[in-house]
């Protein structure tokens, strides 16, 4: 597109039949951002989504304990002040809250009753889809009005990971008082920064800055409004046409326009997804290890990462890369895989699997260039002597049978591991998720014990031991983590969060 | 059928395959074979058929013609601009740099293997059982009649989405899911047919003689039947070529490793923006093709109907 | 009359309940948990055991389906499992962005289809007709999405005239009154948002109308060209009757019956075609929304719209039936 035709184009546009479309203008009285965001909130009940995004938009207007800044590479508090685990038994962590916190509109103050209220209901409410974040709770009880205790199941190290980011506080009173239904939709107060104004299912969600709020900083915008715009396309448009400020995920082949383009910059950010190949060693041929071995290094990562990914993922080395706790440049560099096609073909010469067949199986459309990725693969593995297909089922398909055990070998990505702990017992550790069918007697007593070590830097080190041996017995082939792309409108000041959540008070209006 | 008011043909004036058998037997043999191939050399049917003969030929003839493997992959040649003459790429490169003219050649012999099949098969499963329908009447026809009431009640590309997504990507899958509301048509010109037929005096007739039913149908039903068929069945062909690529291009169809055009467009379609050859070529082809098709089934028609086509007498 | 209308319904039960039956049991025979699909990643078994029991989803197909059919025939199709909304609620919600753009799809094909044959059809074989029968199958060959993506390509972006998604511009127009946007603020006076939205609507209604266009300009052109030979226009014509009356009063009217069965039978093609084009164009309609449902194998969803679109095939075929008896009073006696 050249650009005299579209300045053309752009007045004809103006001149006709577009009329005064509702440009925002920039901060003068009021402030507004508007993010075109990919994914939607299904529901006015806080514990009805498991996303990210709903995660995020809850805890800016209930608020969160606490959450992870990717900044100072810690746990940071937010409604709580601090927090600690008891010497003695490790199973019991004290939690101060910050007093003096005023709810919106009504101007109540936050207490431990509501955060045991909140945890309770997270794992009781009918329609919760957030049980798994209370799992390790034994119990949680109210010390006194600013403190709470909480009782695991056994020694959880990275309990930090679940209760937050994950858990908003909604209030008690509210709940006895209206019940659920009522409370949720028409007295939506918290102690975040944001008050909802209105959600619009897979329309819209529009929060307002609540500007006595602690949280809240004069920079951030009046409003910030997030609109669903599935088409990658459209919020690029969108963005360039100033109809949104903060356009996410933009997909890598899209970059340039933005980069070009006189109103918008083109932010790169770390992501926390661990794309993979998973590996099923309960199937042939993968119930040999070398077959494994040899699949892993069959695949030419930089050449995928550069010509499909325009170069926007960083190749995992370890199973988690920067930015994601426990991850150290010395400790990745020695478990790199190599790309050799040549000791691949030799491995599986070695070990008479010449031929063997594989069927590869992925999602269309559900990460980044999922498709186009995968294609690629089936002449590298091809190359050093698999007889290898692609399959793109349909996702609930796919998901089912992954969910069974019964795809030997997929292409998929596990996203919000920021403390990998969870993610790892999940699909690594004896008993946990059918989808791999991996067992590894090293690799369970490496994970139980990084979830018992409380001393961070002992336990940054076993979670690293726990890495080696999982990439040594190589139940999967860590990839990348892609880079999401955001276009950022010139008004507006953001660092795009790695998590993929948008928190208004971070957003600062020019 | 024939309209007494109607100009009656002459030799000048041939437009149907009617006409053409009313003159004939007043023509030397050289003269009568020219003469039948006279209706047949319409425009619309010329440029239809030169279509379609096209679509088959290089559907045939894809491995020979097709200058690259389709499924060659190269990754630093991805996404490359049409070369034309000057450049090795004809028509550029996808996203993992298969030759697109390679894959468009041989996408058009997977369409045209696809849209046969379903029609064959539809064709036969629906004038069966419209061929039954209509001779037997009674209950068996008021069943099949239910049957294509239900069926027909479905938005179309509803059941074969539903049919798709739900039972698996396979090849064998796609054809039932087009055939499952495309022999209807067939089932409805065949029922009708074989119901006025039904009452002819001519049925009566060879029954008294002793013929039995079967006879009585493959000797005078299907063979009226086959026009009708001819004309349904060529249409029928365009529709599944648009079908399977809409089915494909909602992700739902044939497995990738084989390329059809509808695949071709649903890949494209997200470098739209910035890569068009991918989404336009594929595009182009399933539109002429279709056209061509669409210009051969209606030229057949004009010319097996007689009341359809006059010469004009307009408006002057 | 009344008679017929009565048998034609009492006709249409059995076929609708057997379509409510087949729906049901397909979407439940498909492969994919839907409990298993909308909890998280790492919801554990028991979880996902009690999201199918609260579902119901742990009882036999049978009891299913009877306590769908009392609820569905008391005007309640379920709970979706992803949105907690009455189904019947979600669908009324984006019901009338799909049905707007049906309409206003039909309007362009009768508008260009119709005048396009009828002068086709009065100059056979002219350079008129040459172009008209051109376009009729240039309609009927173009594949509506890709129609539609070569439509966002050049006209959206490369001359940046109309925009390539959505309904309307976020913060336009004025409080829903119909659901119809177009409507809605036409009765608002508000002519700024009347004007967008036409803007947001016209790519894809000619992409989802130019299918009909074909073929209603092919239909018009042959029930045209029949007429044109029909004694009582002769008769017309010999008495003196001008050529633009006989042929606008007679032929015309005439027409009109292959027109309707036209945009009848081709609405069910509409009304799939919506999806695809919904699709493309992210219109906010019924269309995309079915298409996530399957995604989600969200049942209830899933079920309620295909019911919703089949039993507006059926009945808008049933008022397609009864305008033939009227215009024709042979076929009223017909049966």
């Amino acid at each position: 597109m050249k650009p005299n035709r579209r300045f053309i184009g752009a007045a004809l546009a103006s001149a006709s039949l577009l009329g005064a479309a509702a440009t925002l203008s920039p901060a003068s009285a009021a402030s507004t951002v508007v993010v075109g965001a990919t994914e939607t909130i299904s529901s006015h009940n806080p514990h009805g989504d498991s996303i990210s995004m709903g995660y995020g938009i809850w805890c800016e207007v209930y608020g969160c304990l606490g959450t992870y800044s990717f900044t100072k590479g810690a746990y940071v508090g937010m409604l709580a002040e601090s927090w600690s685990v008891d010497k003695a038994d490790p199973n019991i962590w004290t939690f101060k809250l910050r007093q003096g916190l005023k709810r919106h509109v009504d101007g109540k103050e936050l207490t431990s009753e509501d955060v045991v209220h909140s945890i309770t209901r997270m794992g009781t409410d009918p329609q919760t889809r957030q049980k798994q974040n209370v799992k390790h709770v034994k119990s949680v009880k109210a010390i006194d009005k600013y403190t709470v205790e909480v009782v695991t199941k056994q020694p959880t190290a990275p309990l930090l990971e679940f209760l937050f980011d994950r858990v908003m506080i909604t209030g008690k009173d509210l709940f006895d008082k209206h019940g659920p239904k009522v409370a949720d939709r028409q007295y939506p107060l918290g102690w975040g920064p944001y008050k909802l104004k209105e959600i619009v299912i897979g329309q819209r969600i529009v929060l307002e800055k609540d500007p006595a709020s602690t949280f809240a900083k004069p920079e951030n915008p009046d409003t910030l409004i997030f609109r669903i715009m599935r088409e990658p396309e459209q919020r690029v448009t969108a963005l360039l046409n100033n109809e949104i400020q903060i356009a996410q995920f933009i997909p890598p082949h899209l970059g340039p326009r933005i980069k070009s383009a006189t109103n918008a910059n083109l932010v790169p950010t770390s992501s926390v997804e661990l794309m993979f190949l998973a590996m099923s060693p309960k199937k042939k041929p993968f119930d040999n290890a070398t077959a494994r071995k040899a699949a892993c290094m069959a695949i030419n990562r930089d050449a995928i990462i550069k010509a499909i990914l325009g170069g926007q993922a960083e190749r995992l080395d370890a199973p988690i890369g920067e930015g994601q706790y426990a991850y150290n440049p010395a400790d990745a560099a020695k478990m790199k895989v190599p790309y050799d096609p040549a000791a691949a073909k030799a491995l599986l010469e070695k070990a008479g699997l010449v031929g063997a067949e594989i069927e590869l199986e992925t999602p269309v459309g559900r990460y980044v260039n999922d498709k186009q990725i995968t294609e690629s693969m089936i002449p590298m593995l091809n190359a050093v002597g698999f007889k290898a297909k692609l399959k793109t089922p349909e996702w609930p398909t796919l998901w089912a049978n992954v969910q069974k055990g019964n795809v030997p070998f997929f292409y998929m990505g596990r996203g919000g591991v920021v403390d990998p702990s969870p993610a790892f017992a999940q699909y690594f550790e004896t008993g946990g998720s059918p989808r791999i069918g991996f067992s590894s007697a090293k690799v369970d007593a490496l994970l139980q014990k990084e979830r018992a070590t409380f001393d961070p830097e002992e336990r940054k080190k076993v979670i690293n031991q726990a890495f080696a041996q999982i990439v040594e017995e190589q139940p999967a082939c860590f990839m990348w983590k892609h880079k999401l792309l955001y276009g950022i409108s010139k008004g507006v000041a953001y660092t795009p969060n790695p998590t993929g959540k948008v928190w208004g008070s971070e957003i600062a209006v020019k | 059928m024939t309209n007494s008011a109607l100009p009656t043909p002459d030799a000048q004036n041939v437009t149907t395959i009617d006409d053409a058998q009313s003159v004939m037997p007043d023509l030397p043999r050289r003269a009568r074979i020219l003469k039948t191939l006279r209706p047949w050399l319409k425009p619309k049917i010329v440029l239809g058929g030169t279509v379609v003969f096209m679509l088959v030929f290089i559907g045939i003839f894809a491995p020979v013609i097709a200058p690259y493997d389709p499924n060659g992959q190269n990754l630093i040649n991805a996404l490359r601009a049409p070369g034309w003459f000057s450049e090795p790429h004809f028509l550029g490169t996808d996203h993992v740099g298969r030759d697109i003219l390679s894959r468009i050649i041989y996408g058009a012999r997977i369409s045209l293997v696809i849209a046969a099949t379903v029609v064959v098969i539809s064709g036969v499963i629906g004038i069966g059982l419209g061929a039954i329908s209509g001779f037997f009447a009674g209950r068996t026809d008021f069943l099949i009649q239910k049957l294509v009431e239900v069926v027909w009640a479905f938005p179309p590309l509803l059941l074969a989405i539903a049919i798709m997504a739900f039972f698996g990507q396979s090849l064998l899958i796609l054809i039932v899911a087009l055939v499952v509301q495309r022999w209807i048509p067939y089932c409805r010109v065949a029922g009708g047919q074989a119901l006025s037929l039904r009452t002819r005096d001519f049925v009566d007739a060879a029954r008294s003689l002793g013929a039995s039913n079967t006879r009585i149908i493959t000797r005078h039903v299907l063979p009226n039947l086959i026009q009708a068929a001819m004309v349904i069945g060529t249409f029928a062909m365009a529709t599944a070529i648009i079908a399977e690529a809409s089915l494909s291009f909602l992700g739902l169809g044939v497995p990738p490793a084989i390329p059809t055009w509808g695949s071709m467009l649903a890949d494209g379609r997200t470098y739209i923006s910035t890569s068009w050859w991918l989404a336009l070529f594929p595009g182009l082809c399933i539109f002429f093709t279709v056209l061509g098709i669409n210009m051969l089934g209606d030229g057949m028609r004009d010319l097996f109907d007689p009341r359809l086509k006059r010469p004009g007498q307009g408006m002057g | 009359m009344l008679s017929y209308i009565v048998r034609r319904i009492l006709g249409t039960i059995p076929v609708i309940l057997l379509i409510s039956l087949l729906v049901f049991m397909l979407v439940q025979a498909a492969p994919g948990d839907p409990a298993d699909l909308l909890l998280s990643d790492e919801a554990t078994k028991e979880d996902i055991d009690d999201a199918r029991k609260r579902w119901g989803l742990d009882q036999p197909i049978h009891v299913q389906y009877g306590k769908f059919l009392i609820a569905a025939l008391q005007g309640d199709l379920g709970t979706s499992f992803r949105y907690t909304d009455p189904v019947v609620t979600m669908i009324v919600d984006r019901l009338p962005a799909t049905i707007e753009l049906a309409v206003v799809s039909i309007l362009i094909a009768l508008i260009v289809g119709v005048p396009l044959g009828v002068w086709a059809g009065a100059r056979p074989n002219s350079w008129i007709d040459n172009v008209g029968s051109f376009v009729g199958f240039f309609g009927i060959s173009m594949p509506n999405f890709w129609f539609g993506i070569m439509l966002i390509l050049v006209v959206s972006g490369y001359f940046n005239l109309l925009p390539s998604a959505g309904r309307s511009t976020y913060g336009v127009g004025g409080p829903p009154i119909t659901g119809f946007f177009i409507l809605d603020n036409i009765i608002h006076g508000d002519w700024n948002a009347v004007r967008d939205g036409i803007s947001y609507i016209i790519l894809p209604a000619v992409a989802l109308g130019t299918n009909m266009m074909g073929i209603l300009m092919r239909v018009t052109r042959s029930s045209v060209l029949e007429v044109m030979h029909e004694d009582f226009v002769r008769t017309a014509r010999a008495k003196g009757v001008r050529d633009t009356v006989v042929l606008w009063r007679h032929v015309v009217r005439n027409a009109l019956i292959p027109i309707i069965t036209v945009v009848g039978l081709e609405l069910g093609t509409l009304l799939s075609g919506s999806i695809i084009v919904e699709t493309v164009f992210s219109w906010p309609g019924s269309g995309s929304l079915l298409i996530s449902a399957i995604t989600s194998r969200d049942y209830p969803l899933i079920t309620g719209t295909v019911l919703t679109y089949t039993l507006a095939f059926v009945i808008i075929n049933f008022i397609i039936d009864i305008l033939y008896g009227t215009i024709d009073p042979r076929i009223r006696f017909d049966k």
